[in-house]
């Protein structure tokens, strides 16, 4: 017989498989902490720093899930009631209070969390603590972008016609940027009129509107684009890629806001989670995490600002506190309606 | 004889297992989703109403969505029929071994991730991809095409994307078309193109309604290649889908979307087998 396995075993071996793929994830692996993470840069630092660190120190493996934040809440409330598809959520302040709203993430228990006290205060949630500071602002190509952008309303000049990009509302980076353009026209969070009326005005500008925060970086690299919003994190990433690309501030003050990690409720494995979320926040972890390419913004009270967060970003906690805030509870309350409204003024 | 016919009246059964996984994964997921869509709010609170088919019709945005879609579809479906025929009719003109290379070149689209392809395509569309480039070379046009981030780009990816569903099935039909039928023809006086156009291209016709039913089903629903190819400012019903599903965690209103969209989408699958029929009878009734 020159196949030594018979059809009844066959039979039964993919039956035992389909059975064992069918029960609840986590009966096998004993030591197996499941994280959501962000793509991009956040996937990158968190598999070369903190997924080593937190291994050395709990001798446990984790498998980081890169998500994006509104995905995460997606997949925790279609498994509620049910064990939780992951054990640590990372999000950012709006998605972050949704999904505390909707009952889907615990209290953090700061005396589980060693490292969570040496946090500046506005950084210690309630339900987790804000692991960075994330700060948008004008990327552009300084080969083709030869006078240096210093506000968001360079990017209405006319010699910019169909080289501008932005993103849609799914990321925070296009929240914030449509956000901003309000607040300077003199709307509020409750009011997003003038920000549309103004949208409408940088139609003939735009070269891409991305539909997701992958696409919009490929369109930097592919010269798809010579000037537009940019996460500060992001654009230097690239830029240390090799990318054309640089990152300016504008100066109407920097929009800002925190992204926070969570352990989330009925979580499989709690004691990990916290040992994971507390490796991150870590001085040593942040303090490798602040060097380039990644350049994460520290909020460890013992991580000084170095580099180019010092440079670009904050070189005190202070300066941290004068960038510009949104208030998330009304953005979320707003946002399904202005999505609609996005998609029809920029509908080509 | 006895035997035989118990034998044939449990032949049946063999369907059993796929009629088990197709309720377990295909009929009771969309059951559910039919059901949320009667939710009448998005926290599911209860009150079943509907209300969110309201709210889609409600909206002329929605609708011209729905519209854009149903026809980028038509476009697409249309363009892989203009080239795919001709491919499927050379297949089967050309020696064995050429056979094998054309096979292979059809396939080829199907066996690479279509995020990867739809890469590529940025690459290739974009305002200094290659065939920019070579329009500006040419001197065909000053400037750079707005290929990327158009409607005549995602129909141009969506037409090499989707080629395979609309080559496959017609090659399989004109390869049983009788050659001696279109000898017949010629003896008889007619010439190339009445040939064609009175045997071969009406023959044919199950290839092109099966083809034309896979082809344009995969292109209304090509969310990857619609929402990269087409950017934000291009908006059709699977990335709408994706929004109120996932961006805005609105899942009565996503379900009432899907409900909305697959109906239409089987309507013209409805039509185009009406149609095929209606063919069939004539031909061979």
């Amino acid at each position: 017989m020159p196949f030594p396995i018979s059809r009844r075993h066959l039979l039964a071996g993919s039956a035992a498989l389909a059975g064992m793929s069918a029960l609840p994830r986590g009966v096998f692996a004993a030591d197996e902490l499941v994280a959501a993470t962000f793509g991009g840069t956040w996937a990158n630092v968190q598999k070369e720093i903190l997924a080593p660190y937190f291994s050395k120190k709990s001798g446990a493996t984790v498998v980081q899930s890169p998500m994006l934040a509104t995905a995460q809440i997606a997949k925790l409330t279609a498994a509620k009631g049910g064990p939780a598809p992951f054990d640590v959520a990372m999000l950012d302040e709006g998605p972050a209070l949704e999904a505390i709203d909707a009952g889907l993430i615990a209290k953090y228990d700061a005396a589980k969390s060693p490292n969570f006290a040496g946090l500046y205060p506005q950084f210690q949630g309630e339900y987790g603590p804000a692991i960075t500071m994330q700060a948008i602002g004008i990327a552009y190509n300084p080969k083709t972008v030869k006078t240096p952008p210093t506000s968001w309303a360079d990017l209405w000049k006319p010699e910019y016609k169909g080289r501008v990009g932005i993103t849609s509302l799914a990321s925070t980076l296009g929240l914030a940027f449509l956000l901003d353009i309000n607040r300077l026209e003199g709307g509020t969070e409750a009011d997003m009129t003038p920000a549309f009326k103004k949208l409408k005005t940088l139609l003939p500008n735009l070269a891409a509107v991305s539909a997701n925060f992958g696409a919009h970086g490929a369109l930097f690299r592919q010269n798809e684009i010579d000037i537009g919003v940019q996460n500060f994190n992001f654009a230097e990433e690239l830029k240390a890629k090799g990318v054309p690309i640089e990152f300016v501030r504008v100066s109407t003050g920097t929009p800002a806001w925190k992204t926070t990690m969570h352990v989330v409720k009925g979580a499989l494995k709690p004691d990990l989670a916290y040992a994971y979320v507390d490796s991150q926040l870590a001085p040593d972890v942040q303090a490798a995490m602040q060097k380039t390419p990644w350049n994460v913004v520290p909020t460890s009270t013992k991580v000084p600002y170095e580099g180019i967060v010092a440079s670009k970003i904050a070189k005190t906690p202070d300066d941290l506190k004068k960038m510009v805030f949104f208030d998330w509870k009304k953005v979320n309350q707003g946002r399904a309606a202005w999505t609609q409204q996005f998609n029809r003024e920029i509908r080509v | 004889m006895a035997a035989a016919a118990t034998e044939k009246s449990r032949e049946w059964q063999l369907a059993l297992p796929l009629t088990a996984f197709f309720a377990l994964f295909f009929v009771a997921p969309l059951l559910l989703v039919i059901g949320i869509s009667f939710q009448a709010t998005r926290r599911m609170t209860g009150g079943l109403g509907l209300n969110q088919y309201a709210a889609f019709l409600g909206d002329s945005l929605n609708v011209e969505v729905l519209t854009d879609t149903l026809l980028l579809g038509v476009k697409a479906t249309l363009l892989c029929l203009i080239f795919g025929y001709p491919l499927a009719w050379l297949f089967t003109r050309v020696s064995a071994k050429l056979q094998s290379l054309l096979i292979f070149l059809v396939i080829l689209p199907i066996v690479t991730s279509v995020v990867v392809r739809t890469f590529a395509w940025i690459v290739i569309l974009g305002r200094h991809g290659m065939v920019n480039d070579t329009i500006v070379a040419l001197g065909l046009s000053a400037q750079p095409l707005h290929l990327l981030f158009s409607e005549a780009g995602v129909v141009i990816v969506l037409t090499q994307v989707q080629m395979p569903l609309m080559v496959l099935p017609l090659i399989t039909v004109l390869q049983r078309i009788d050659p001696n039928l279109a000898s017949a023809s010629s003896a008889l006086g007619a010439g190339a193109w009445r040939t064609f156009f009175k045997i071969t291209l009406p023959l044919s016709m199950p290839g092109i309604i099966a083809g034309t039913i896979l082809t344009y089903t995969a292109c209304v629903t090509a969310f990857v290649t619609q929402s990269l190819i087409g950017g934000s400012r291009l908006l059709y019903m699977p990335m709408m889908i994706f929004q109120q599903a996932m961006d805005l965690q609105n899942w009565p209103f996503a379900a009432a979307v899907s409900v909305i969209f697959m109906i239409s989408v089987l309507l013209i699958v409805a039509l185009l087998v009406a149609l095929s029929r209606g063919r069939a009878a004539r031909l061979y009734g």
